[in-house]
C-alpha cells in the first residue's frame, strides 16, 4: 500500500491549506497517511472512523502534498481510493451528496437544472453580442474543427459571463471553426470522479465522446482545468486534442498586440491546471505576449477545490481568507484561468480576469 | 478519543504505533498563556506532559511513550517576537522553524545558522531539545551553539529562563537551587522535552556572510580515504561551509554515482588548501545543487521494492574510528545483516561537530543510517538491534546517535537530567529517564 511509503517527515506540513487554515495535524496529509498507517489499531471505533471519513473529504485534493513528498507516496490516488471507501463504507454519511449524484444521473449537470437549460442562459445573454452565436450551438449533423466544452459552472453561473463572451468573441475574432456543445454537454464527470465514483462519472464520459466524435472536432478546448483533467485524461478521445484555452490560444497567436495595462496584475495559476495537469507555460506565455506586468502569486490553493466548497464551505473561505490577506492583492487585479478559482476570489470580492478576458479586449483593440 | 488525539503520534521515528487511549488532552497553544493552562490540565489531573515540535525526529521523544499524558505541539506558536540586528538576535516562539526564520532574515541582510535536513519542518524548540545541527555545523555549531536563551514553562507552572550564564526565575528559591548546580542552556540542549515547554527563545543572528563559494565532489575508492581526509580537514580547521558525505546509497536512489563521496563547498582562497587534502572534482552551481538534492533526500526516499526505515539516526566517528571508518562501517553493516537488515542508505555531515552527555565538544563525521524495513521483525527484535548498535558503537568508539541520543544511551547526561528533575519537578516525558524507557519504545516499533 502506498501510504506506508510515508516516513512521516512532516514536510507537507507546510505546504498544505487545510493544515494552514485549520493548525491541527489531523487535517495534514501526513496526518491523513498516519492514520492509514496505524488504522488497525483505530478501525474498531466507530467513532474514529466518522471522523476520519469526513477529514477525508475536508481537503481540495490540490496535489501540493504529492508535489512536495520526496518519498514518493502517490498521495492524490490515495485520496481518491478512501474517498471512494469512504462512501461505500458509510454512505449515510454522505447524503448530502445524494442530490448532486441525483442532478448528475438525471439532467447531468450539477445545479440539478434541465439539461436543455444548459445553452439557454448565456445565450440568451450573448445572442445579440455574438452574431450567429445560434448557428455555433452543435446539434445532430454539424461539424466544425474545435468543440467548445463550457463545463457546468461556466454554463449556468451568472457570474462566468464576462469570461464567455471574451471566449466567443476570441474565437470570432481568430476566425476559429467552432461549435459549442450546448445542450448535448453533459458534467465531464468530474464531481463524481472527487468522490471516487468513477462508474457514474464513465457514464457521463461516454456520452460526451460520442458527441465529440460525431462532431470530427479535431479539438476540445475548455476553460475548466477540471473538466480538462476529464477531457483529456478519462475521456478516452481518440481523434481529438483535449485543451485549455489557454494552450489552444497561445498555439494560435504567435504574436498579440500589446495589452494596454493600466492597472496591477498578480497571477494565480489553478492547481488543477499546472500541478495536475502540469500545464504551466501556456497561460503565462500568453500574458507575456500581451505584454502585461503581473505578479506571480504563491503557487497554492485557492481553496475552491475537491468538493471543499460543498464538504466544508467554512474551511473552503477559511483558505482563500487567509491567501488574499497573506499576499496582499486587495489592489491588484487577480488574473486566474478556471472558473472554479475565479468563483472563490469573487467571493472574497477580488477583482478576477480570466486570461482570455484579457486578449479579448487587446485583440478588440482594447475596447470592452 | 477523538482523532485529533490518535494523529499526535505521527512523527518520523520508527515509535509511532502509540496506545492513544493514554493521550489524555491534545493542546496547539498559541502563546505562553495557553501553554500554562494546557500544563494546568495536565497537573491537576495527574498526567505527565509531553512536548512535540514538527516531529521529525528520529528517537522517538516526542511520542510520550505510554504514560497518561497531555501533548503540546508547538506547532501554532511560530511568531517572530523581536529582531535586534545591531545586537544579533530573534526572539522567536518555539513552532517557527528554521526555513521560516531565514525568509523573514533575508530581506535585513541577516541569517540564522542552524541548518538540519529538515529544517523546513523542524521546529527551532525541537532542534535545541535535541542539540541538532546541520551540514553546516562545523562552522557554525550545533543548535545549542545558536541559542542564547530560552524561556520555560515547568509542570508546576513556574517560569524559567535559562541563558549560557544561568537561570533566572519568578520563584527566587528555585533559581537559587538550579544555579547552585550550575544548569546553563547546556543543560536544555538534548533534554528531549525532559524538563519543560520551551516558550520563547533568543537565537544568534549573524550578517550574511558575503565570499564567493565553490563547489565540489571528491570520490574515494574506500571510506577509510574519506576518513583521513576528513581527519586531515579537522586538523586544519579547514573552511568548510558546506560537508556532505554519501558512504553508501542503495542503486535506486544514488542516480548514477558511486559513493563513498564526499560534498563540499567551501570559499574560493582555499581551493588550493582543499586541494591538497583531497582531490576533488569541481562543480559548478547546478551540479552542485543537484548533488545536495540528492543527499537532501535521501532520508525520504524509498527503493523500487521495499521502505526504508530509520532504525537508528546516526553515529558519531571522531579520531580513530573515523580513520578507521571502513573498517566500522564493515563491522556495524555486519551487525545490521545478523540481525536481518539490509543497509539502504549511509551519510551524513562532515566535517561536523556535537556535544557529548558532558557537554565537551567533538569534531567528526555524523552519519545517518537507513535500512530498508523487513518483514516479520518484531518490535522487540527491531529495538534489540538498536541496542546492540549502541553497544557496538561503545566498542567501536563510536557516539551513538550524536544528534538525536535518548539519555539511556548517554549516562553522563540521564544523571545530569535526573538531577536537575530533583529540583524542578519530573512531570514532562519521564518514560525517556524510566529503567522500561526501552521496553516502551519497543512496544512503538
Amino acid at each position: 500500500m502506498s501510504y506506508d511509503k510515508c516516513v512521516r517527515c512532516g514536510s507537507c506540513l507546510t505546504f498544505c491549506p487545510m493544515f494552514d487554515a485549520t493548525g491541527e495535524e489531523q487535517f495534514s496529509p501526513r496526518g491523513k497517511t498516519y492514520l492509514l498507517q496505524v488504522m488497525d489499531q483505530i478501525e474498531d471505533d466507530e467513532e474514529l472512523g466518522k471522523e476520519f471519513r469526513r477529514l477525508l473529504f475536508q481537503c481540495s485534493l490540490c496535489g501540493r502534498c504529492e508535489e512536495t513528498c520526496a518519498s514518493g507516496v502517490d498521495l492524490l490516488r490515495i485520496w481518491h481510493e478512501q474517498r471512494a471507501k469512504a462512501i461505500e463504507t458509510a454512505p449515510d454519511e454522505f447524503a448530502y451528496l445524494e442530490p448532486l449524484k441525483d442532478a448528475l444521473s438525471n439532467v447531468k449537470n450539477i445545479y440539478g437544472l434541465a439539461a436543455e437549460d444548459r445553452a439557454i442562459y448565456w445565450f440568451d445573454e450573448l445572442e445579440d453580442e455574438i452574431p450567429g452565436l445560434e448557428d455555433r450551438v452543435y446539434e445532430k449533423g454539424k461539424t466544425a474543427e474545435v468543440m467548445v466544452f463550457l463545463g457546468c459552472l461556466m454554463s449556468f453561473r451568472g457570474s462566468q459571463i464576462d469570461v464567455l463572451r471574451s471566449l466567443f468573441q476570441t474565437l470570432e475574432k481568430l476566425e476559429v471553426d467552432y461549435l459549442v456543445m450546448g445542450s448535448e454537454e453533459f458534467c465531464c464527470g468530474h464531481p463524481l470522479y472527487l468522490m471516487g465514483d468513477d462508474e457514474g462519472a464513465q457514464v457521463l464520459r461516454e456520452h460526451n465522446k460520442q458527441v465529440v466524435d460525431a462532431a470530427e472536432a479535431k479539438n476540445v478546448i475548455t476553460c475548466c482545468p477540471g473538466c480538462l483533467i476529464q477531457l483529456r485524461e478519462h475521456h478516452n478521445l481518440e481523434n481529438a486534442e483535449a485543451l485549455h484555452h489557454t494552450q489552444f490560444f497561445d498555439r494560435k497567436l504567435e504574436t498579440i498586440p500589446q495589452y494596454n495595462q493600466t492597472e496591477a496584475f498578480s497571477y494565480h495559476d489553478p492547481c488543477e491546471l499546472h500541478r495536475i495537469l502540469e500545464i504551466k507555460t501556456e497561460p503565462r506565455s500568453v500574458i507575456n505576449k500581451m505584454g502585461i506586468e503581473f505578479r506571480e502569486m504563491d503557487l497554492s490553493c485557492c481553496g475552491g477545490g475537491g468538493l471543499l466548497r460543498m464538504t466544508d464551505p467554512d474551511l473552503s473561505d477559511k483558505v482563500i481568507q487567509l491567501r488574499a490577506a497573506r499576499e496582499g492583492v486587495q489592489n491588484t487585479t487577480v488574473i486566474t484561468a478556471c472558473p472554479s478559482c475565479r468563483e472563490q476570489l469573487l467571493g472574497q470580492n477580488l477583482k478576477t480576469k480570466d486570461i482570455v478576458e484579457l486578449l479579448s479586449k487587446t485583440l478588440q483593440g482594447g475596447v470592452e | 478519543m477523538r482523532i485529533r488525539d490518535v494523529v499526535i503520534g505521527a512523527n518520523a521515528s520508527m515509535y509511532y504505533k502509540l496506545n492513544f487511549r493514554k493521550i489524555k488532552g491534545v493542546y496547539y497553544p498559541r502563546n505562553t498563556q495557553e501553554v500554562i493552562a494546557a500544563i494546568k490540565h495536565a497537573q491537576t489531573n495527574g498526567f505527565t506532559v509531553t512536548p512535540k515540535g514538527g516531529g521529525s525526529g528520529l528517537s522517538g521523544a516526542c511520542t510520550g511513550g505510554d504514560d497518561d499524558r497531555v501533548m503540546i505541539s508547538s506547532l501554532q506558536m511560530k511568531e517572530i517576537l523581536t529582531v535586534s540586528k545591531d545586537q544579533g538576535y530573534i526572539d522567536v516562539q518555539p513552532g517557527i522553524n528554521p526555513d521560516q526564520i531565514n525568509e523573514f532574515l533575508t530581506p535585513m541582510g541577516m541569517h540564522f545558522y542552524v541548518a538540519p535536513s529538515s529544517r523546513d519542518i523542524a521546529t527551532v524548540g525541537g532542534i535545541l531539545s535535541t542539540d541538532g545541527g546541520g551540514n553546516d555545523t562545523w562552522v557554525n555549531g550545533t543548535m545549542r551553539d545558536n541559542t542564547i536563551r530560552v524561556k520555560m514553562v515547568l509542570y508546576d507552572g513556574r517560569l524559567l529562563t535559562v541563558d549560557n550564564e544561568g537561570v533566572s526565575s519568578n520563584d527566587p528559591d528555585l533559581e537559587a537551587r538550579l544555579n547552585e548546580i550550575g544548569v546553563t542552556l547546556h543543560d536544555v540542549a538534548s533534554s528531549h522535552g525532559t524538563l519543560g515547554f520551551i516558550s520563547e527563545m533568543r537565537l544568534l543572528i549573524r550578517p550574511n556572510v558575503k565570499e564567493t563559494l565553490v563547489g565540489g565532489l571528491a570520490e574515494f575508492p574506500e571510506c577509510n580515504a574519506l576518513g583521513q581526509a576528513l581527519t586531515t580537514m579537522i586538523e586544519r580547521n579547514s573552511p568548510i561551509r558546506y560537508g556532505e558525505a554519501i558512504t553508501s546509497a542503495h542503486k535506486d536512489v544514488r542516480e548514477g554515482f558511486t559513493p563513498p563521496l564526499l560534498i563540499l563547498e567551501f570559499p574560493e582562497e582555499n581551493e588550493e588548501d582543499i586541494k591538497d587534502i583531497t582531490d576533488y572534482k569541481p562543480l559548478d552551481s547546478e551540479q552542485l545543487a543537484k548533488m545536495k538534492d540528492i543527499r537532501i533526500k535521501l532520508p525520504k526516499r524509498n527503493p523500487n521494492e521495499g521502505i526504508q526505515v530509520a532504525l537508528f539516526e546516526g553515529y558519531g566517528f571522531h579520531g580513530e574510528s573515523l580513520l578507521r571508518l571502513q573498517d566500522r562501517l564493515d563491522d556495524i553493516d555486519a551487525l545490521l545483516i545478523d540481525h536481518g537488515l539490509t543497509p539502504f542508505a549511509k551519510y551524513g555531515h562532515g566535517p561536523s561537530k556535537w556535544y557529548i552527555g558532558d557537554n565537551t565538544p567533538i569534531f567528526g563525521l555524523i552519519l545517518h543510517s537507513r535500512e530498508i524495513r523487513p518483514e516479520g521483525k518484531t518490535g522487540d527484535e527491531l529495538l534489540n538491534t538498536v541496542l546492540a548498535i549502541v553497544d557496538k558503537c561503545e566498542e567501536l568508539g563510536v557516539t551513538p546517535k550524536p544528534e538525536h541520543k535518548w539519555p539511556f544511551s548517554d549516562m553522563d547526561k540521564k544523571k545530569r537530567l535526573d538531577a536537575i528533575r530533583q529540583i524542578i519537578g519530573e512531570g514532562f516525558n519521564p518514560f525517556l529517564l524510566s529503567p522500561e524507557c526501552n521496553d516502551v519504545l519497543g512496544s512503538m516499533v
